[in-house]
């Protein structure tokens, strides 16, 4: 075996993973939902360890229809929970909570289990190296359904996202296309979490998407800028790991800021 | 005599005092920081004492989650035993200044190290640094998965306990005795049952067995994860890989608190097997004394071998 056939996959995960979340990542930026991702992982973790207390093995179907039933009530939180004009509670805030309840309560439940449980705790860490080429194939027919299903229903989510009172006027029920983004953006997560760990699935959906909003405004030229951004600090982050000898998915992580910077210092110059 | 008899009387009601409760015939508390503590502890105090394990054999034994109960089992205890060498050093020393228990302070006689006089290996050679991960300073805190190391703790802690509580110390050593005569027994036929593999490679998960790995004769050949709670790089992992295969190195052990994720990919990659291997007592419920802890480990063992050359 040589380092090419250990790196490829996860250069090819890198890919896919960019693929979806630098496209998820413009929504969930105009949304100002930043920290929604490790809300709904964090939600689905939770469901993983309810699974295991009522008996189930942890890498069972049963675990999965578990996470995915609670990525569903995350879901349901998230739609309900927008913007509360009344109180003007911030979404942002229900996120926040969301995510300490569940991680309170996984570890609630963690101590009520007998055995083998403390593992859940590195669920969401993820060791992007560890992938292998048929969970890449099933993660990209996934994220293919979940982007057609986007392609399809672009006019309503983007309306939604990024010009809410045109979306008010056309008369949407934004609350049920509320809750069907968030079951879409839920099946995405939970399986990018599981591949690559909440600190580079964040990145992925995140930085490219702020990067491109550095140059662009417009969506299109936002999710080119997005994509490329996201390839090659992807093969690059991988290349670097391989180079320097560091953990691949926190190098990763570690270039997105980088070159983050990088391009806020181009913009800065370009500007003057 | 009179006034020697006084005086003995008066000395032993001295002796006595740390466990000064346990003259009016209570148990003998003995708190302990893993359950293989506890196991050896209740084989040699039996009725004696009452042994009661903060951390579950199931827990990584070096990030433990306080409980509110922890403080309060602390501040009733007789006697606190530690495995020492920094195992608990994140969680047990607040606990015990909490507890508020001055006869579990380190020092007292109610403070037991396990690990004095214990062979303890992998002690560092070089400037420890943070670049080197989660290293233990004083050496590899996972002794107690050599029998030897478990008589060597039997005996201080019968030694201890016969110190506390001088009425029962004829107890003591008849247990002790009992404990060690079993222990001969069975770590003969435990090194019988491993004797067809002596000098096999092993890959394990972490460095928590070096103690196991010369008592049983295994050359553990690399570490999955170099540097404890560090993802491996990809060179490493591409190097254990290629190691796993120039060699044929059967297995990988893995602690059962850890994610099987990085090992299974590796094993898929190399046709090695991974199999779950237990540190401590209370790994698995079948686990139920120190005995069963070598019983358990080395019968999978065996299992996993067997067909494999």
């Amino acid at each position: 075996m040589t380092i090419l056939d250990l790196l490829l996959p996860a250069f090819v995960a890198s890919l896919i993973l960019t693929g979806i979340h630098a496209y998820l990542g413009v929504h969930v930026v105009e949304r100002g939902v930043i920290f929604v991702d490790l809300s709904l992982a964090q939600i689905a973790a939770l469901g993983t360890t309810v699974a295991y207390l009522a008996g189930y093995d942890l890498h069972s179907t049963a675990a999965y229809l578990f996470s995915l039933a609670f990525t569903f009530l995350g879901a349901v939180i998230f739609a309900l929970s927008r913007v509360h004009r009344s109180t003007r509670i911030p979404q942002e805030a229900v996120i926040g909570i969301v995510y300490a309840v569940s991680a309170a309560v996984a570890i609630l439940v963690m101590s009520k289990a007998t055995q083998e449980t403390e593992h859940l705790k590195e669920m969401l860490v993820g060791n992007v190296l560890s992938v292998t080429w048929p969970e890449l194939a099933r993660t990209a027919v996934l994220y293919a359904a979940v982007g057609v299903f986007h392609y399809f229903c672009r006019e309503r989510f983007l309306n939604i996202s990024m010009h809410e009172e045109e979306a008010v006027r056309r008369g949407y029920n934004i609350r049920f296309w509320d809750f069907l983004f968030y079951v879409s953006f839920g099946f995405v997560v939970t399986s990018s979490v599981a591949i690559a760990g909440v600190l580079l699935v964040f990145c992925f959906l995140i930085v490219p998407s702020v990067a491109a909003m550095l140059f662009a405004e417009r969506l299109g030229p936002r999710l080119a800028l997005g994509w490329t951004m996201g390839a090659l600090v992807s093969a690059g982050g991988v290349a670097l790991s391989f180079f320097l000898d560091l953990p691949t998915g926190a190098t990763i992580v570690a270039t997105f800021g980088a070159a983050l910077l990088l391009l806020a210092v181009v913009r800065w110059a370009f500007r003057r | 005599m009179k006034p020697i008899r006084c005086l003995s009387a008066v000395l032993l009601l001295l002796a006595a005092l740390p466990g000064a409760a346990h003259a009016n015939g209570r148990k003998l508390r003995v708190v302990t920081s893993t359950q293989d503590l506890a196991s050896i502890a209740d084989a040699i105090g039996r009725d004696h004492v009452s042994t009661l394990p903060l951390a579950k054999g199931y827990q990584d034994p070096h990030f433990v989650d306080a409980k509110p109960s922890f403080v309060l089992q602390l501040s009733r205890a007789d006697l606190l035993i530690v495995a020492g060498l920094d195992l608990e050093v994140g969680y047990l020393p607040p606990l015990i200044d909490q507890s508020r228990n001055r006869k579990i302070r380190p020092g007292a006689p109610g403070y037991l190290d396990a690990s004095v006089g214990c062979e303890v290996l992998g002690r560092p050679t070089q400037q420890i640094t943070r670049a080197m991960g989660d290293v233990h300073p004083q050496g590899n805190p996972h002794y107690w998965t050599d029998p030897e190391n478990g008589r060597r703790i039997a005996r201080s802690v019968a030694a201890r306990l016969a110190q506390l509580d001088p009425a029962a110390a004829g107890a003591y050593a008849g247990n002790l005795a009992a404990f060690e005569a079993t222990l001969t027994r069975k770590t003969a036929e435990w090194e019988a049952k491993m004797k067809p593999y002596a000098g096999r490679e092993v890959v394990t998960f972490h460095d928590s067995w070096p103690n196991f790995a010369k008592r049983f004769k295994l050359n553990v050949a690399g570490h999955v994860e170099p540097k404890p709670g560090i993802p491996p790089s990809p060179a490493h992992t591409l190097e254990i890989i290629n190691l796993i295969k120039a060699r044929k190195i059967p297995l990988i052990l893995v602690e059962p608190y850890f994610d099987l994720k990085t090992p299974k990919f590796i094993a898929g990659k190399t046709g090695a097997v991974v199999l779950v291997f237990y540190p401590s007592v209370g790994g698995t419920p079948a686990i139920k004394d120190y005995f069963a802890l070598f019983d358990t480990n080395l019968d999978a063992f065996v299992a996993a071998m067997k067909g494999r050359g």
